[in-house]
């Protein structure tokens, strides 16, 4: 997908150099219109390519959707493979013999339609209800987690450069590269099992879920304040794991930053160190964490799998998880499209708003 | 380069040995100018002899101990002797003594050495139940059938403490004590769900997992400096192309290729997974570098090289990227942390082949052998835990530390 | 600043938690299961993906008898009277004045539905009938080919389903035959249902309202069976796989578990004063070899391997207390030897102790030899060496395989174990993929002939499956030579579930284990028993010594289903 270094070739389109690669047709139109309306083909190419990339990956997964589930059911009960094997067969309803290329076509033809087909291990439940029950819970947590421990790795990185080697500096730092170092999957276990089990400061069992049950979901105080605090646990764990690296990336960008000559012009200019922070020094070492955030939002969502396991959040992540486990083909297929479509249009937002972000690329831009 | 041949080039090849030792004098010197980062550097020099050195000297303890399950750190084989006996204290002092040792747990091997001057008087592990063999010989100790009983620190302290006939448990209180609680070797971090000694499997577990992770680092570094600075550099097609395959790797959720990968390439090597990992984890550091150099590339000096008419190698080996090199140095680091933080994750997911038994092998039995939940047993997951977690945390330190080293600006700032 | 203020938040939000309300435990019973929650989870109980909460649907869709496994007699639970009659089909009555949580009463049209929807998805217990029939209101006969102890155990540990909510499929079913147009799309019309409500038969019903990824309730339902005699008001189901219940359990809130916990846990909550209960599970995992790799199919070599593997270690180091040896290697549990087989046939049983010196006379009585590294070398003067695979997510298996494969090579052998994905794992098996492989033996079914099913139709072929993907399996020959003559033991294990003659039964079944204990076709390690964690604290049920603890730990017949139908289960502090 272009980004802006094609945008910044379009607009040097009247230098000397024009751009090689644009059509004779879309010179006749307005350069920003071609830009755009390219980026978003790219972009839905994207989605297409990874879309049948899953289709065929999902199919050579070892084993099949019926016999993980006889598999499950035979450890479960005491019954004979036999009788697993009927019971499983009969409550599918999937074609074994439809060739690979048929079963392709359907699908395409169904997603043309928006429509993502039912599950295979739930037959009649349809992959759109499972997601849209799972999906915002999931972003609900790491959302937060994630602007949280964004907001709070700046403000900490920031402070970090500016006391470079100071006791603050190399605490911070002994801190963060803990933070960073451990998987979060492991901040979760030993959140439940310290603060939890051995201190007893929370209840692991009322914690669990994404809200109490019996609440109805919806814009009323009891639901969102049980919703809060059972996506606190979640939310703590993500800020955790992921606020060293944020911490890290600043500091060392506002280091560099720090060095660039037009702070120290403006430091000549007897700017105020607060003006200096914001809007020289801050804006400018954001940059490469900016790009960094926008490929986050896509890959984190898919990557609460454990998370949510173990704190019993059940969002995306455990709906994913689940449905390779069982190999419930249209289920991956479903959520891996949301996956990557969102990675993709984060992207594609995150490329349009660069602009606003860099000076440097908005003075070119408007040369 | 184009003077790759020539005698200048020979003669600083020539030169190397005394440059690379007055380099790390000067580095070490340098380094050593940053505390938190010299002791990253030292750190990582500690996990080098820890994990590459120390296995030649330490064997893997590969005993199966069936009364030294999950054993708590400092957990050691004791010496129980009757009341009456307390004065025997070591092995020395057994001489023509006769001790009592049960088959499949730490005594036997420990007693061994022995065997000419002791007698040695064998009980059976006679069934599933951590007693009956056991339970025989402290009784027979009680009733001085035998002088001495070898037995593990834990297994003593529960049938002391708690066993569940009451009446026996007051029989080996009235008669029994311990006369050297430090007979054994001590287990430095506790045991395994297999009685096996837990420090040892630390020491032969970090080789293959920090390989694989320089090697993911390595590789996905790489390809992320050339494709993204030539992106960067090049533009047009090339760059369209290199942005639209690093999206598409992006794209693909991880979970789900790993598991297909898992299942159709079968690992004969736990090294295979690093180069696995780094091809696929080259996009963001990919995307960074290239906004990076398009944010250099604006720079005036970057501009005045290229009005000088000054070739592209030129602007990217000369220009650009000593003014990455931080930038790519703390993200090799990074890369590297990733590599291993991946490949612990699909370990402990169960995704990567178990067949070395590495931290992350250790940390996945642990784990699904319920360890965590176990006060006494919970180091079988948490030390490979900390040993991940600290050498991630050396990494960074260190990483920290070559950015002020190789940072040219940083440089001559100070 | 700002930092302060955002981590005092945190700090803040996190110190609420511990103010969560902590659920009053009056009165309800704390199990768990895991289920799905809607949409992915639903109330058709006979489409896949169903809210079925194992062992615990008895309680919603209760079972029509529960076997005793100590008296081998059945205790008639839906089921008043049930018995064969003079022309060999079977009759059953059920009791009279119960009612669904609909309202709807329980009569025998709710019988035949599930009968006849078991029609429709093409069961196996259809395979012996022929028709049912619904004699009057609370009657129904079953038109049986032969009379069978299987087919008889197969309907009685049948869950009544409501005909108010299945009656209108399992009626067109009737009416219609497999291959008969509309058949195919009813099936489909089966597994894409969703009733709106669970509709419950038994003491309790499932709250929809209540249902999340944590628990659900299931409120008394006075008018179900055995909703007179219950002593709690609800039972609250807890959600979740081994390691999400594990810290509920130690903190006290979930009070009794089914799920297979790891021997350190268990020794957490024996510190906790939490109980462990074990009953027998009658299976467990076994060293399968695929007979078409030379020297496995040999059976000294075979035999060598039992003698070599200490099996009690095994267990040990696998499972704990609850890796309990097999004894007699029969292929069987050795409850189920113990109950089938006479005094002599047990007597003449080799039981292969752990004796290395026996398999190195055995391995060198075929011509084998050590090299200078002490590996054994065949008579071909190849080594010893096979890849032995297990499914790497099975805690205790893979446990078994590592163990297994140390405990050999120490003897001499070059094996070298590989996890494999669960799911992959039978899969390779099915298609002989593989030198030696840990699956399990044994089946938890108290028809001892059953327990031969994996060995010589699952693991060898897949019988009669067979056909869509199944392959040779471990390659072993059913048409066996042993000391009692030559048998096909396939088909041996299949007849000895047949008729109701215990006596000729137990004679087949003599066979199946002599000819198994002598060929050894694969090679029982353990069998694994249930290691339930039980809060006496909180809930009161028989102490340990009681003969309902012979009953099978999952499943069918469970003791603790059983002990709440027959309303013994009680909350402690009464």
């Amino acid at each position: 997908m272009a980004s802006h270094s094609s945008d910044l070739e379009n607009a040097r389109v009247n230098s000397p150099n024009p751009v090689k690669y644009v059509s004779d047709f879309f010179d006749r139109y307005p350069i920003h219109k071609n830009y755009y309306l390219r980026i978003f083909l790219q972009a839905l190419v994207t989605i297409w390519a990874v879309m049948s990339f899953t289709f065929v990956l999902v199919r050579l997964m070892p084993g099949n959707p019926v016999d993980v589930l006889i598999e499950q059911i035979l450890t479960q009960e005491g019954i004979s493979y036999q009788e697993a094997y009927d019971r499983v067969a009969a409550s599918f309803n999937i074609d074994p013999d439809a060739s690979m290329l048929d079963q392709y076509v359907d699908y395409v033809g169904d997603l043309l339609r928006l429509d993502l087909g039912t599950s295979i291990t739930s037959p009649g439940t349809r992959v759109i209800d499972e997601i849209a029950r799972f999906l915002p819970w999931t972003i609900f947590a790491v959302g937060c987690g994630f602007l949280i421990s964004f907001v709070l790795g700046i403000v900490l990185g920031m402070t970090m450069a500016y006391y470079r080697d100071s006791v603050l500096d190399h605490s911070l730092s002994l801190v963060s590269s803990f933070f960073t170092g451990v998987p979060n999957y492991i901040w979760g276990l030993l959140i439940i099992i310290g603060p939890g089990i051995t201190w007893k400061w929370f209840n692991v069992g009322a914690a669990r879920g994404t809200y109490d049950p019996g609440l109805t979901p919806g814009f009323n105080a009891e639901f969102i304040a049980s919703a809060i605090e059972h996506a606190l646990l979640p939310i703590f764990t993500y800020v955790l794991a992921t606020l060293g690296s944020w911490m890290l990336s600043m500091k060392s960008s506002t280091a560099s930053v720090l060095n660039d000559d037009y702070v120290n012009v403006a430091e000549a200019r007897g700017l105020k160190d607060r003006r200096i922070i914001t809007s020289y020094v801050g804006r400018n070492a954001m940059l490469p964490l900016f790009a960094q955030l926008s490929i986050s939002i896509g890959f984190v969502l898919g990557s609460g799998v454990v998370i949510e396991e173990i704190f019993v959040y059940w969002g995306f992540g455990h709906y994913l998880f689940q449905a390779i486990t069982v190999r419930d083909y249209t289920g991956i297929q479903g959520s891996v499209l949301i996956l990557s479509s969102t990675f993709v249009f984060s992207n594609l937002l995150a490329d349009l708003t660069y602009g606003l972000l860099d000076p440097r690329v908005r003075i070119t831009g408007e040369k | 380069m184009k003077t790759a041949a020539s005698p200048n080039f020979l003669l600083s090849l020539l030169r190397m040995p005394w440059a690379l030792l007055s380099g790390s004098y000067h580095f070490i010197n340098r380094l050593r100018a940053n505390r938190a980062g010299f002791i990253g550097f030292l750190g990582l020099i500690a996990y080098f002899i820890l994990t590459f050195i120390m296995p030649y000297f330490i064997p893997f303890d590969s005993e199966v101990n069936l009364d030294e399950i999950a054993g708590p750190v400092g957990s050691r084989i004791q010496l129980a002797v009757h009341r009456d006996n307390a004065h025997l204290k070591t092995f020395e002092d057994l001489a023509s003594k006769t001790v009592g040792v049960v088959d499949q747990t730490g005594g036997p091997s420990l007693i061994a050495p022995y065997a000419d001057s002791i007698t040695i008087e064998k009980y059976r592990w006679t069934s599933r139940r951590a007693g009956p063999g056991i339970r025989a010989a402290l009784l027979d100790l009680a009733d001085k059938e035998i002088d001495g009983m070898l037995i593990f620190s834990k297994t003593v302290e529960q049938i002391l403490a708690d066993d569940e006939d009451l009446e026996l448990q007051a029989v080996y209180r009235e008669h029994i004590v311990i006369s050297n609680p430090e007979l054994g070797p001590p287990h430095l971090l506790g045991t395994d769900t297999q009685g096996r000694d837990i420090a040892t499997h630390i020491v032969h577990g970090g080789r293959i997992l920090i390989l694989t992770a320089v090697i993911g680092g390595v590789i996905s570094t790489l390809i992320a400096l050339v494709v993204g600075s030539l992106s960067a550099l090049l533009g047009g097609p090339l760059d369209s192309a290199m942005t639209a395959l690093s999206n598409l790797i992006l794209a693909v959720p991880r979970l789900p290729l790993l598991v297909v990968l898992a299942g159709l390439i079968r690992f004969d090597n736990t090294l295979f997974l690093g180069v696995m990992i780094g091809l696929l984890g080259w996009p963001p550091l990919m995307r960074a570098i290239r906004a990076q150099v398009l944010s250099l590339r604006e720079r005036d000096f970057v501009e005045a090289a290229r009005s000088l008419g000054l070739s592209t190698t030129h602007i990217m080996f000369r220009e650009m990227l000593p003014n990455m090199i931080s930038y790519v140095m703390i993200n090799f680091i990074f890369a590297i942390t990733f590599a291993m933080y991946e490949q612990i994750a699909l370990l402990v997911l169960g995704l990567a082949p178990i067949d070395d038994y590495t931290w992350g092998v250790m940390l996945y039995f642990g784990r699904s052998r319920g360890t965590l939940y176990n006060e006494d047993g919970a180091s079988m997951a948490l030390a490979p835990v900390l040993a991940i977690a600290f050498f991630q945390v050396c990494l960074v330190l260190f990483a920290r530390a070559l950015e002020e080293v190789f940072d040219p600006r940083l440089r001559s700032a100070v | 600043m700002y930092r302060k203020t955002l981590l005092g938040l945190l700090l803040v939000a996190l110190s609420l938690l511990a103010f969560a309300p902590v659920q009053a435990q009056d009165n309800v019973l704390n199990v768990a299961w895991p289920y799905q929650v809607p949409p992915t989870g639903h109330f058709n109980t006979f489409a896949s993906g169903g809210i079925a909460l194992g062992q615990y649907q008895d309680l919603h869709e209760p079972p029509l008898a529960v076997l005793m496994w100590a008296t081998g007699d059945y205790q008639g639970m839906v089921a008043e009277e049930f018995g064969w009659d003079d022309d060999g089909n079977y009759v059953i009555s059920i009791v009279d004045g119960n009612t669904w949580s609909d309202g709807s009463a329980m009569t025998a049209d709710d019988l035949m539905a599930t009968f006849n929807i078991f029609r429709l998805r093409g069961d196996a217990v259809w395979a012996n009938m022929s028709g049912i029939e619904k004699v009057d209101d609370s009657t129904v006969k079953f038109h049986m080919e032969s009379p069978s102890s299987l087919a008889e155990r197969i309907i009685l540990t049948t869950n009544l389903r409501p005909a108010s909510v299945f009656g209108d499929i399992a009626d067109r079913a009737s009416m219609m035959s497999p291959g008969d147009d509309g058949w195919d799309a009813l099936l489909q019309e089966l597994t894409e249902f969703r009733p709106e409500m669970p509709v419950s038969g038994g003491p309790y019903t499932i709250q929809p309202d209540t249902i999340s990824e944590a628990n659900l309730m299931l409120a008394l339902n006075p008018g179900g069976f055995a909703g007179d005699i219950q002593h709690y008001d609800m039972v609250r189901m807890w959600n979740g796989e081994t390691e999400v219940v594990t810290p509920l359990v130690a903190n006290q809130e979930l009070h009794y578990i089914t799920h297979g916990i790891p021997p350190t846990t268990e020794e957490d909550f024996a510190n906790r004063g939490i109980d462990i209960v074990r009953s027998g599970m009658n299976n467990g995992p076994g060293l399968y070899v695929n007979h078409a790799v030379y020297p496995l199919n040999m059976v000294e070599v075979r035999q060598a391997i039992a003698y070599a593997v200490d099996r009690i270690q095994n267990g040990v180091v696998s499972l704990g207390e609850s890796g309990v040896a097999v004894e007699y290697m029969t292929g069987m549990s050795d409850g189920l030897s113990e109950a089938w087989l006479s005094d002599d046939v047990l007597d003449s049983l080799n039981t292969y102790d752990h004796d290395l010196m026996k398999a190195e006379e055995l391995l060198m009585g075929v011509g084998f030899s050590r090299n200078d590294a002490g590996h054994w070398v065949d008579d071909n003067g190849d080594t010893l060496s096979f890849e032995l695979t297990f499914p790497q997510e099975y805690a205790d298996w893979s446990a078994a395989a590592e163990n297994a494969t140390a405990q050999l090579n120490d003897f001499g052998f070059d094996i070298s174990a590989r996890g494999v994905q669960f799911q992959q794992h039978p899969q390779d098996i099915y298609s002989s993929n593989f030198e030696m492989a840990i699956r399990n033996w044994g089946l938890g079914d108290p028809i001892p002939g059953r327990s031969y099913l994996q060995a010589y139709n699952r693991y060898n072929g897949q019988g009669e499956v067979a056909g869509e993907g199944g392959g040779a399996g471990m390659n072993f020959d059913n048409n066996v030579d042993f000391s009692g003559g030559m048998v096909n033991v396939f088909d041996l294990s299949n007849m000895s579930s047949q008729g109701v003659d215990k006596d000729a039964q137990a004679e087949l079944v003599s066979q199946l284990a002599v000819s198994y204990n002598e060929l050894l076709p694969a090679i029982p390690l353990w069998e694994r028993y249930t290691n339930n964690a039980l809060n006496r604290n909180f809930i009161m049920v028989p102490d340990a010594g009681d003969s309902i603890f012979a009953n099978f730990g999952g499943g069918a017949d469970n003791w603790m289903t059983t002990l709440i139908l027959t309303g013994v289960t009680a909350p402690a502090d009464m």
